[in-house]
């Protein structure tokens, strides 16, 4: 199958918005409610393996953008299945059932980004040590007033000869 | 009783050399600090990308074994201690652990700008950006990464220092302990 038959065929899901970035790269926009459908569609199309799951902080549009790249063995494409979530109350469903591999990924988004994944027992913290702040990925943490007031506060021990 | 431990030791390294040190006692300085100046063993911290310029470092290259260097498997037998790259929260705990495993008389080695003062990463939420705010560092190499030659050039000038004296890290350490402690627990919420 040719890409144009990829992107003709997902463009049949209802509601989605599909477009060929580049040569084996697409990129398709699905409402959030029907993000899982749309996820069992592609993988039945050949998209087997969940690559990486990203997250976007679109904070003028007060949203979450996740976008679960996945990728097809047997026809080498890659497709990114992009859906928004509300940022004031960010919470999606977990894609676990279709992914045993998507728990990580969603525990580190729960962790930089502060999504709660429904379904997802193991949303614990990650990476982070001691972490007390707000998720240090999303564009309204101040990452340099943060270094300024934590590390640069400290005083040199000795003055050097 | 500290200042008295700490003077045996300090005179015993050659820290303070005054008129009435016994002949022999200095000689004998002498020799210890040829000694450990010239089987440096170390335990390298491969936090960032320096990790990757002690490989040439070591092979037949540039050969850091004529100086009589060489990789040790624990810190409890190592004398030096190589910080590659920038070292942030979690890893500055394991840093510290390690460094205080270590027996006297130990000696750190700061590569690149990260650890000088978080280089690229300044602006990191968790990169700590002057390592000698939490430890006392002996030698600094500068450079993003430094290339073998300046490396190479750091340990002649550490095995210089160590001969005169002049690298006391460890003697700062323990001086400032209290010091070194307050920092480091500042920026911990916990230690493990």
């Amino acid at each position: 199958m040719s890409e144009q038959d990829f992107v003709e065929r997902m463009a049949k899901f209802p509601g989605s918005e599909v477009k060929l970035l580049r040569k084996g790269q697409i990129a398709m926009k699905v409402p959030a409610d029907k993000g899982h459908e749309a996820a069992e569609y592609l993988k039945k199309m050949g998209f087997t393996h969940l690559v990486a799951i990203e997250y976007v902080d679109w904070i003028k549009d007060n949203e979450f953008e996740l976008v679960y790249n996945l990728f097809s063995y047997s026809s080498k494409m890659r497709v990114f299945l992009k859906v928004r979530i509300s940022r004031d109350n960010p919470e999606y469903i977990t894609f676990m059932d279709l992914w045993p591999v998507a728990m990580t990924h969603e525990r580190e988004a729960h962790e930089m980004m502060g999504i709660k994944f429904k379904g997802n027992p193991n949303l614990t913290p990650f990476i982070l040590e001691d972490w007390k702040e707000i998720p240090p990925m999303r564009k309204d943490f101040d990452s340099r007033k943060f270094v300024k007031e934590k590390y640069d506060s400290i005083p040199f021990v000795e003055d050097e000869p | 009783m500290v200042d008295e431990k700490e003077k045996i030791v300090s005179e015993d390294m050659g820290v303070q050399v005054d008129k009435k040190e016994d002949i022999e006692m200095r000689s004998f300085g002498t020799i210890k600090r040829w000694a450990t100046k010239r089987s440096l063993w170390m335990v390298h911290y491969c936090t960032g990308c320096g990790g990757i310029e002690l490989a040439p470092l070591m092979t037949s290259r540039y050969d850091m074994e004529r100086f009589g260097m060489h990789p040790m498997v624990t810190p409890r037998q190592s004398d030096l201690l190589l910080i590659t790259g920038y070292v942030n929260i979690k890893t500055l705990k394991r840093i510290i652990r390690t460094y205080e495993q270590m027996p006297d008389p130990k000696y750190v080695v700061a590569f690149g700008s990260c650890p000088i003062n978080g280089g690229p990463y300044w602006d990191s939420h968790v990169t700590i950006n002057h390592l000698d705010k939490y430890l006392p560092v002996d030698i600094y190499i500068a450079g993003c990464m430094p290339r073998p030659q300046s490396i190479v050039k750091a340990f002649d000038d550490l095995m210089d220092m160590i001969q005169e004296g002049k690298a006391d890290g460890y003697l700062r350490y323990k001086k400032y302990y209290d010091k070194y402690k307050a920092n480091q627990e500042k920026i911990f919420r916990k230690w493990w």
